[in-house]
């Protein structure tokens, strides 16, 4: 870690005479002609992360804000419970496994925020969550330093991150986002200082870099999907060297082959491998029934402990004659469900009503019967006659006798779609209730087979298929869902699977043979979390975060609204409007060089190294902005201010580079007696007005107390510079 | 039939080109060689481009020129090199084929030139022929698919698809009535323009599809317009592929791969907009791409025609469908692109290329939106009767229109004084008005919070009695308009209370019901019982300037702060359940500043009568006297309608029977049903040409394969294609690549219902990738086997791959057009795929 000062390529500041010792301190500063200056700078940088990040690290003594979440997983983590959530385990296991180090027992019930700790032993793990949020500054510092070699951009980009109330806020709490930027900025830190390693590839750091860059970025990606971006970076990053390695002809094939295939291994192939470990870890930890069972197929649920599948024994195949519950196998789908109520008048034909239900109810059980025979016309001896792919089928409801049963009259909530009702007495009904099952996938004449098989009930006659969706029926049919037939057979609403299958005559086997193994496991809850992530959706009349709000740090969000202690998330506004003007003034400085260079305008050499060392580190920071923040307008999910931070730490670094590259040419551009005091009187002015300002909104973060006499008369009533802020 | 125009030189020129050169070369210095080469490159680039179309006119032809040079010279790399011979013998071997093929055309179009012209073609080659010639093919091609388009034209003869929508729009235009969708109108306009020529009086109604028209609906003249449109949209796509390089041949393959599929013919054959549509958006890139030739002659007519040309046609496409912009940015893209390369030619100083960037800037600022404006100016005063779904607009908006609101309120008093009755609308987002009825919330949620078990106050979605409320000053008792009126001004207190249970607006520190963190709205009697009455509100004019601070009926947005808590009056958006009556949720809100929380008084009169029965009498007895509209200006009517159209969430058709995802489009995985016969199994279903649609998805992925493949061998110094096709193979990927992709990959994020046929415009530039993939793939077999043989059994290969294509068409026509019974099993053999889901009637 220890710099390379030799490299440092911009120009050395011109030594007059007549320098006082705080000139010569900048000088060595802005030099760093050695390691030990540099280790000083980050020393102090470290020492105020700490003391910022750990101050009052343990209040609020209350649950704030998502923690009632994230707490919440954390504490199933720890008893075992399975449960739903639409982000990858990693980060929450990491919670868990802190709180689990740090004494926490999982009890604590994290109903809402603001609920007192009392004699939770919570500390432990809000201080882990702050000490991976304090690594962000130091972590910034080392990309900087390595982009640029410039100590005053390392330290500028990383007092920038230092000195921001938005991040110091939620950074402190037991949330993921500490986690998430931890990993993001790791996989930076790592890519920049594999590709310091470039001129001894395959020596042992060289290995150890990429490696270091693989994990963190399985890490990313395991704590929330929105670490994708930041895999898209690395990525382009790696593209790129390995682009120009190739085209060096000094270079032969077999050797840019081994560089590929070295990266393939230390950032695909490693970061993929760990992924399914956490992932393993996840559905191995919890194996215990809790409230997202739901959410999963029968045969998922067969395996988790407590759960009415677990242990089940049952026939495997279906035959002719068993009673079954049908459940629809879609996310959350209920059972096939029918009672003595019939549709009202109005609502199609008044018949027994056909819903779909979530809860298990004798209500439930259909008999399967042939198209032509009932079951009467059966002996007892005779043969077991399975059912198969494409067979004509019945299905009888047992407690009321009545068929299955679909004709043209428009469904009651879905008008497009055929009403679906229960007809016929004890089993005797008419050509309607006829169905013809088809498995998923399936070969021709291939045995029906209980929770395993996803099935489609085609109507004979009409042709639909028998479906259900979110959609509840009125109060006449007690607010369960719909089932309707839709002439569009192909709906992934239309697929059904036998759940219970009761048949004395065939041998049950247990449910465990069939149920899913690791890789089935892991694929369904990706379907799940998928499926969950897009139903986030914002509802009508509700307010969501749009992301052009976020730069201009237009709105914050409260953390903590409890009288007494209020935390209100917002970025401290100098450094956010800061970088939105840096961050044109770099669009700026970008298109006049590329202008000029397109007009053919030489600069002399010096200069030019300078500013192309200094565009292509901007060019880099701009692209992971761009990445981790203009995705987010094409999200049709619900957004969240949060969401803007890991695009800000990139920002903030972007504007550390150039304001650093701006200072740099000032003193050329002065009179010269002004030339070197120039220099320290603006980096003093800088640091002066950032510490002001943290200064200013620390209470944001650390906590206001609104009930103290005093907090009437207090900054905060002066700094809501903008009417948008809500505190 | 004289083409060696095209390859005779400006004379001027080419020294012009050497001269330019070695000026360069004496100025390059060591570190700025690369750069500077590149320049030169590209300023090669451009003078061959110049001077390979020089042809038009001015200069002497003093040179005659060659009498039957091959005629295309896009390939040539420098005009020095071109041998006029007519022999087959020409080293290009492109070349050579083009020359084997070509003649039949050329003399087909020749002779009709002779027969034409004959007493000009003699002596002087005048460039007019050459453009001529140009146009036996473009003319050749536009018959051939207009003929094809509107062959039975009038069948079916009932309303197919979308037809629905814009027929009925159509309608509406000749009635003047107001009608509201969420796409800009000028497709529309141009149907109702045909519609209006041929006489149509709108007197039909577009109830669903399948109904048959009757005589008094122009089909024919509606149908026209998108045939005519998706016929001229064949020479256009011709010209823009010979434009960017590609041989004239690849150019005609292109408009014959979509002359014969069966989804564009579909498309540009009923009342449908993409035919429009897609005519626009290729013709303005098509000017775009013309507009490059004239880079020697700025400010020339033809320079100015192009430019202004394409920006119009441009901004038409976006005027037809908002997903147009794509096709305008693309255009802007290549524009933009052209001027950098521009920057980099020192021959222009920088005076005159901030010059051509003014120029350019005002055309496409000043076209667009003068287009696009005017469009609506049309729109809005055609349309000024009020409709059925005029709901959706503001109340100001609708007193605007003739007929309807405006016959309500007309005579109504403006300003709102205690004593008003009035009705409460939320202004922005759902239509509802503020509403109170006999029931209480109910004591205990199933949640188990509980409520104040006070009357409920809802907003609800349809006019009512019970809508009604008077405005009254809090220290005044009596509910009768005072004499001298007391007008409401901004910031005033008022109370509401509600006309027909005498209960005020009330509200209090109880959680809503269907939302915990605001506080509930009530209707309240003050007995003096348990808590102290809530019932002021104070009133905040949002637009108090339009109206010197008073509370103006219509035209005044308000919010109603209650005074106790100091929260806005809100719609949540949330529907109540049963015991709501399904009626939405009223809350109030401590976020002030948000669109649900805004309120106008939409009707209005004054209270005369203080007796209870009496005033239950007049709130009950409506009036209906048709009045004059009230005048709203134009630009206020067009913000208004850009806002609605732009924010205003579309009811989504979720799971549409025949909706598709962007990824089944590439492998046309479904299609969609237009129209059945109702007593036979004629029909129309929306389906490609199945050949075309898999080779285009496959030439898409050999252009990128070998894009990548070439990029990598290049970068390892293997080049493998010389500059020029290199250049070729980039310039037309660059369009057509870039093209396909900025049509195609937006769709993945739209939250929508998408059909096959939003695909439509990345369809179009998928053929022409298609063809030109054709032209590289002859190139390229050419160039590794040296036996022309080889070269020729490929050509054979495509035609047979043509010939299949038309036999394809041929089939599914059918379908396409919907003039023919068909039997169910001819139904079943069309369904190719399992996913086609054709229809069958039930015997």
């Amino acid at each position: 870690m220890a710099p390379n000062t030799s490299k440092s390529g911009k120009s050395t500041p011109k030594v007059s005479q007549k320098l006082n010792s705080v000139e010569k301190i900048f000088i060595k500063y802005r030099r760093c002609d050695s390691p030990q200056t540099w280790w000083i700078v980050f020393g102090v940088v470290c020492l105020l992360t700490a003391a910022t990040r750990f101050y009052k690290v343990g209040e609020p003594e209350h649950v704030v804000w998502d923690e009632t979440h994230f707490g919440k997983f954390g504490s199933w983590y720890i008893n075992r419970t399975f449960f739903f959530d639409v982000h990858p385990p990693l980060g929450k296991m990491l919670i868990g496994a802190f709180g689990y180090l740090t004494g926490y027992d999982g009890m604590f019930p994290f109903v809402k925020p603001g609920d007192s700790y009392e004699g939770v032993s919570y500390l432990g793990m809000r201080v882990c969550c702050t000490a991976m949020g304090a690594c962000l500054v130091p972590f910034a510092f080392i990309i900087v330093w390595e982009m640029t070699f410039s100590l005053p951009a390392a330290t500028l980009a990383a007092s920038l991150i230092l000195f921001d109330v938005g991040l110091l806020t939620l950074t402190q709490y037991i949330l993921l986002d500490p986690i998430l930027l931890f990993f993001i900025m790791g996989s930076v830190v790592g890519i920049v200082k594999f590709h310091a390693q470039r001129e001894k590839p395959f020596s042992i750091s060289w290995w150890a870099w990429l490696c270091f860059t693989g994990s963190m970025l399985s890490g990313s990606v395991s704590t929330k999907f929105v670490g994708l971006f930041v895999v898209i970076y690395v990525g382009l990053h790696t593209i790129k060297s390995l682009w120009d390695l190739y085209g060096d002809l000094n270079n032969s094939l077999t050797y840019v082959a081994k560089h590929f295939l070295a990266r393939a291994l230390g950032l695909i192939v490693l970061p993929v491998v760990l992924y399914f470990v956490y992932f393993y870890i996840h559905l191995t930890v919890l194996c215990k029934s809790g409230n997202g069972d739901g959410f999963y197929s029968s045969a998922f649920q067969s395996q988790l402990e407590g759960n009415s599948l677990y242990n089940a024994s049952m026939p495997l195949e279906l035959a002719y004659g068993a009673e079954i519950s049908l459940k629809n196998a879609r996310t959350g789908g209920g059972y096939l469900h029918s009672h003595i109520h019939l549709y009202p008048e109005g609502s199609g034909a008044r018949q027994q009503q056909i819903t779909t239900y979530s809860h298990k109810d004798f209500n439930n059980k259909w008999l399967v019967k042939k198209w032509n025979e009932e079951p009467g016309d059966w002996e007892d001896d005779d043969p077991v006659e399975l059912v198969k792919n494409g067979d004509l089928i019945r299905l009888e409801h047992v407690p009321t006798g009545r068929n299955l049963h679909s004709h043209r009259e428009p469904s009651p909530v879905t008008k497009r779609h055929h009403q679906v009702t229960g007809y016929g007495e004890n089993g005797m009904g008419d050509v309607n209730d006829v169905w013809r099952v088809e498995v998923v996938n399936g070969e021709e004449e291939e045995v029906v087979k209980t929770v395993v098989h996803k099935l489609r009930f085609v109507h004979y006659l009409v042709g639909c298929a028998l479906m259900s969706h979110n959609k509840q029926l009125p109060k006449w049919g007690f607010e369960q869902m719909e089932v309707t037939c839709n002439p569009n057979v192909h709906d992934l609403n239309n697929l059904w699977n036998i759940e219970e299958n009761v048949f004395p005559k065939l041998p049950n086997s247990s449910f465990e043979i069939y149920g899913p193994n690791f890789v089935e496991k892991f694929l369904e809850s990706h379907t799940v979390m998928f499926q969950g992530n897009s139903g986030l959706k914002p509802k009508e009349g509700e307010i969501t975060s749009q992301p052009w709000q976020w730069p201009i740090n237009f709105k914050g969000q409260w953390f903590s609204a409890i009288d007494g202690f209020k935390v209100y998330l917002l970025g401290n506004p100098i450094i956010w409007w800061g970088n939105l003007f840096v961050l044109a003034a770099f669009v700026l400085v970008y298109f006049y060089h590329a202008y000029r260079t397109q007009r053919g305008k030489v600069d002399d050499t010096e200069t030019k190294a300078r500013r192309d060392k200094t565009l292509e580190a901007c060019g880099w920071l701009v692209l992971a902005w761009g990445l981790h923040y203009l995705p987010f307008y094409a999200m049709g999910r619900i957004l969240y201010f949060h969401h803007y931070f890991p695009a800000l730490l990139f920002s903030s670094m972007l504007t550390g580079v150039i304001l650093d590259y701006l200072l740099e040419s000032l003193p050329s551009m002065v009179p010269q007696y002004l030339s070197s005091s120039v220099y320290p009187w603006l980096t003093g002015l800088f640091y002066s007005t950032l510490i002001y300002s943290f200064y200013l909104f620390a209470p944001l973060a650390y906590g206001m107390h609104n009930l103290d006499p005093s907090f009437e008369n207090s900054t905060v009533h002066q700094i809501r510079w903008l009417d948008s802020w809500e505190f | 039939m004289d083409t060696g125009v095209r390859n005779r030189k400006n004379k001027s020129s080419p020294e012009a080109e050497k001269a330019i050169k070695g000026k360069i070369e004496e100025i390059t210095s060591v570190d700025n060689h690369n750069m500077l080469k590149e320049s030169i490159e590209k300023l090669k680039h451009l003078n061959e481009n110049i001077n390979r179309d020089s042809g038009d006119g001015e200069s002497a032809p003093d040179t005659p020129p060659p009498e039957t040079a091959p005629e295309d010279s896009l390939t040539t790399p420098s005009p020095t090199t071109t041998t006029p011979s007519t022999t087959t013998t020409t080293p290009s071997t492109t070349r050579t084929t083009e020359s084997t093929t070509k003649p039949s055309v050329t003399q087909k179009s020749s002779a009709r030139q002779k027969s034409k012209n004959a007493a000009k073609s003699a002596a002087a080659a005048p460039p007019l022929e050459l453009s001529l010639r140009l146009d036996g093919m473009s003319v050749f091609l536009f018959v051939l698919a207009f003929i094809t388009r509107i062959w039975k034209l009038e069948t079916p003869k009932g309303i197919v698809f979308d037809e629905l929508h814009y027929g009925k729009y159509a309608s509406l235009y000749m009635q003047n009535t107001f009608f509201f969708d969420s796409q800009p109108p000028l497709g529309k306009q141009l149907i109702a323009l045909a519609a209006y020529i041929a006489g149509f009086d709108g007197n039909f109604k577009f109830d669903r599809i399948g109904t048959p028209y009757d005589p008094v609906v122009p089909v024919s003249a509606m149908r026209i317009v998108p045939a005519f449109f998706g016929s001229l949209l064949m020479p256009t796509v011709y010209n823009t592929m010979v434009e960017l390089g590609l041989s004239h041949y690849t150019g005609a393959l292109a408009a014959f791969l979509m002359i014969f599929d069966n989804a564009v013919l579909a498309q540009s054959r009923f009342i449908l907009m993409e035919g429009i549509l897609m005519f626009f958006g290729v013709f303005g890139l098509l000017c775009i791409l013309k507009f490059r030739r004239f880079y020697h002659q700025p400010y020339s007519v033809p320079w100015f025609v192009c430019l202004i040309i394409g920006a119009a046609s441009l901004s038409a496409c976006v005027c037809v469908r908002y997903f147009g912009i794509f096709t305008f940015l693309l255009g802007l893209g290549i524009l933009t692109r052209d001027f950098w390369m521009m920057v980099g030619d020192r021959l222009v100083s920088e005076r005159q290329l901030l010059g051509h960037f003014l120029t350019r800037a005002v055309i496409f600022i000043t076209i667009p939106v003068a287009l696009y404006i005017g469009c609506f100016y049309v729109h809005l005063s055609l349309l000024y009767k009020a409709g059925p779904n005029d709901n959706i607009m503001t109340s100001a908006f609708q007193a605007s229109l003739e007929g309807g609101l405006a016959s309500i309120i007309a005579n109504q008093p403006v300003k709102v004084v205690h004593g008003s009755q009035i009705t409460l609308r939320h202004t922005h987002g759902r239509t509802c008005w503020l509403h109170s009825h006999d029931a209480v919330y109910p004591v205990k949620y199933p949640d188990g919070r509980g409520s104040s078990h006070q009357q409920q106050v809802t907003c609800y979605s349809y006019k009512d009695v019970n809508n009604w409320w008077i405005v009254k000053k809090p220290e005044v008792e009596e509910l009768v308009v005072t004499e001298p009126h007391e007008p409401i001004k901004n910031g005033d207190l008022v109370q509401l209370v509600h006309g027909l249970t005498s209960r005020a607006l009330n509200s209090h520190d109880v959680a809503a019901g269907m939302s915990p963190h605001n506080q509930e709205v009530a209707a309240y009697i003050d007995y003096n019982v348990s808590m102290p009455a809530q019932t002021t509100w104070r009133v905040e004019i949002l637009n108090s300037e339009l109206s010197d601070g008073y509370w103006h009926a219509v035209e005044s947005q308000i919010r109603l702060i209650h005074v106790n808590s100091s929260q806005a009056l809100k719609f949540s958006g949330r529907q109540l359940p049963d015991w709501g009556f399904r009626q939405h949720e009223v809350v109030t809100d401590k976020v002030l500043d948000q669109e649900d929380t805004i309120w106008n008084v939409e009707e209005h009169r004054y209270t005369r009568t203080e007796d209870k029965k009496e005033r239950e009498k007049d709130l009950l007895r409506s009036e209906m006297i048709p009045m004059e509209r009230k005048n709203l200006t134009f630009w206020n009517k067009l913000f208004e309608l850009q806002y609605k159209m732009l924010f205003n969430n579309q009811e989504n058709v979720a799971g549409h029977m025949y909706a598709s995802e962007p990824l089944d489009w590439l492998f046309l995985k479904r299609g969609v049903a237009y129209w059945i016969s109702a007593n036979s199994n004629a029909q129309v279903h929306f389906i490609g040409n199945i050949v075309t649609w898999l080779s285009g998805t496959l030439s898409l992925v050999a252009y990128l394969g070998l894009f990548v493949l070439y990029l990598l061998r290049r970068q390892r110094a293997c080049y493998d294609l010389p500059e020029d096709s290199w250049n070729k193979f980039c310039t037309f990927g660059e369009v057509l690549g870039i093209g396909y992709a900025v049509h195609y990959i937006p769709y993945f994020l739209v939250d929508r219902t998408l059909f096959l046929h939003h695909y439509m415009p990345a369809y179009i530039f998928k053929l022409c990738m298609l063809a030109a993939m054709i032209e590289h793939g002859h190139y390229l077999v050419s160039q590794h086997f040296k036996a022309p043989r080889i070269a020729k059994l490929y050509l054979g290969a495509v035609g047979v791959w043509m010939v299949s294509i038309v036999y394809v068409f041929w089939f599914f026509a059918p379908v396409t057009y919907g003039t023919t019974d068909l039997t169910a099993d001819q139904v079943m053999s069309m369904a190719w795929r399992e996913t086609w889901d054709l229809i069958i009637h039930k015997q």
